[in-house]
């Protein structure tokens, strides 16, 4: 014979969002800022082949914190939709904000339903061209979707991150100077993040089809000079 | 279509084809023998490469088509041609395209060009054995790891063989093939190689009347591609033109007669 015990369904909201905090809170964070020219995103990750930002179409990125193999299931995801929305009707017709959605509901269920939420929080970057806006979509463990105006942060420190990035970026700057600030950002008062330590993806016009670029350790160096 | 993931067990891996298959994306095959059809594609080794010329003429009973792209860049180093069925060839470009971006993008490597080349070989197999509307590609490429250029060529049950000289497709196939026979030498130059490719072309428009010579009155002209380690680049309109041009001057010289030392 099983016993169930009663628990309120705010006790049960609480105590699963403080899980996924938990987790979350354990890695480091992503700052995704909007440049003049492009989208800049910047990790803080020793790992230089457990990538956390990555290409999911010609247009957009990804990005995400928390535990690896759950954002990366999620980054897969992305680029099976994209890929597929893209062959089924055409490329143009592959949209940031669809695929943010679609990413929602699926945290959205998994903290409801699943069996633990997810541990992450993802970002979704768009580049803009003549028929779509620039976006930056950051999605929470529980699915809450929100539109980024300039600059985003992921991770657990995300709040303190955030005000000394705000500090220090004053409207859309060059590449060089958003990854420096970005850079000072993650860092803080107190520490210096060493070039490898970086990991930085862009998404700018150079003339191609594709738009993302991984930074490699000597283009992050320069740019930082 | 939903967001689609999939458990340790049924996860597609980093195969377009496969997820596509698995999501019902890709339409079931059915046969019809309404199809635009008849090429000529050669590509040409050399010593820094290949070269690829092809025709751009499209026909079933009649010209369907006189500017058709037979030769599309399957990704920044390799190029795909096709033949036979336009409808599934141009379909199956796209698919190629596709899926080499797509395991790029899920795994962060490209796919090596041996790997490009066996990938498409069920592709082939697959559609040649359920429908009529046949196609066979042609696959070359500048091989990043290699640092050379290769040519691999697909029979009708998707069997890939790899070229060391030449490879030719098409109606036109052997026509172009013997003139790439007599011209063709291992220590050939990109310039060379290209005034090979396109003499090839010009044969098989002569003498196979699917496939379309240079167009001078609608200044239509064969596409002519180079696969080095610069990757794929296409040579412009004038190009093309004043290779196709000398070509015909040289033949109208002769009086339209072929060979010698006016060919």
């Amino acid at each position: 014979m099983s016993n169930y015990f009663y628990v309120a369904p705010e006790q049960l909201i609480k105590d699963r969002a403080e899980f996924a905090q938990k987790g979350i809170a354990r890695g480091r964070s992503i700052i995704a800022a909007i440049h003049d020219v492009g989208v800049v995103m910047v990790a803080e990750n020793p790992s230089a082949s457990l990538y956390k930002i990555s290409e999911i179409y010609d247009r957009i990125a990804f990005a995400g914190v928390g535990k690896y193999n759950e954002f990366d299931r999620l980054r897969e995801a992305g680029i099976r939709w994209a890929d597929g929305t893209g062959y089924t009707y055409s490329r143009e017709d592959v949209d940031a904000r669809a695929l943010a959605n679609f990413y929602a509901q699926h945290l959205g269920d998994m903290f409801t339903e699943g069996q633990k939420p997810l541990e992450v929080e993802i970002l979704v970057a768009q580049l803009g061209n003549k028929f779509r806006p620039t976006k930056l979509y950051r999605i929470a463990y529980e699915g809450t979707i929100s539109d980024e105006e300039d600059f985003a942060v992921l991770g657990g420190d995300a709040e303190t991150i955030k005000k000394r990035f705000a500090d220090l970026e004053r409207g859309h700057l060059p590449l060089d100077q958003t990854l420096k600030n970005a850079v000072s950002a993650l860092a803080g008062p107190d520490r210096h993040l060493p070039v490898g330590d970086l990991e930085v993806g862009v998404l700018e016009d150079r003339g191609d089809r594709r738009t993302f670029e991984r930074l490699d350790d000597g283009q992050i160096a320069r740019l930082l000079e | 279509m939903g967001l689609p993931l999939f458990d340790a067990q049924s996860d597609p891996g980093p195969s377009f084809v496969r997820f596509a298959e698995m999501s019902g994306l890709m339409a079931p095959s059915t046969s019809s023998d309404l199809s635009a059809h008849a090429t000529t594609v050669v590509a040409v080794r050399f010593d820094a490469g290949v070269v690829m010329v092809a025709d751009r003429q499209a026909t079933s009973y009649y010209v369907a088509n006189r500017d058709v792209r037979k030769i599309e860049a399957a990704d920044r180093y390799t190029a795909l041609a096709i033949s036979g069925s336009a409808a599934r060839g141009l379909e199956f470009i796209r698919l190629a395209q596709l899926s080499f971006e797509h395991y790029e993008k899920m795994t962060d490597s490209s796919l090596s060009l041996e790997g490009k080349a066996n990938y498409l070989s069920p592709l082939i197999q697959r559609n040649n054995l359920t429908s009529t509307l046949v196609v066979l590609p042609l696959l070359a490429g500048w091989d990043l790891a290699h640092q050379t250029g290769r040519v691999f060529e697909y029979d009708g049950a998707g069997g890939c063989y790899e070229r060391q000289d030449f490879s030719v497709i098409g109606s036109g196939s052997p026509f172009a093939e013997s003139t790439l026979r007599l011209g063709f030498r291992t220590d050939m130059s990109r310039e060379d190689a290209l005034a090979l490719a396109a003499l090839a072309i010009y044969e098989a428009a002569d003498n196979d009347p699917s496939t379309g010579g240079p167009d001078f009155v609608r200044n239509i002209f064969p596409m002519m591609v180079t696969l080095t380690a610069e990757g794929f680049r296409e040579l412009d309109q004038a190009t093309a033109a004043a290779t196709f041009r000398l070509i015909n001057d040289r033949r109208a010289q002769s009086g339209g007669v072929a060979g010698g030392t006016l060919r």
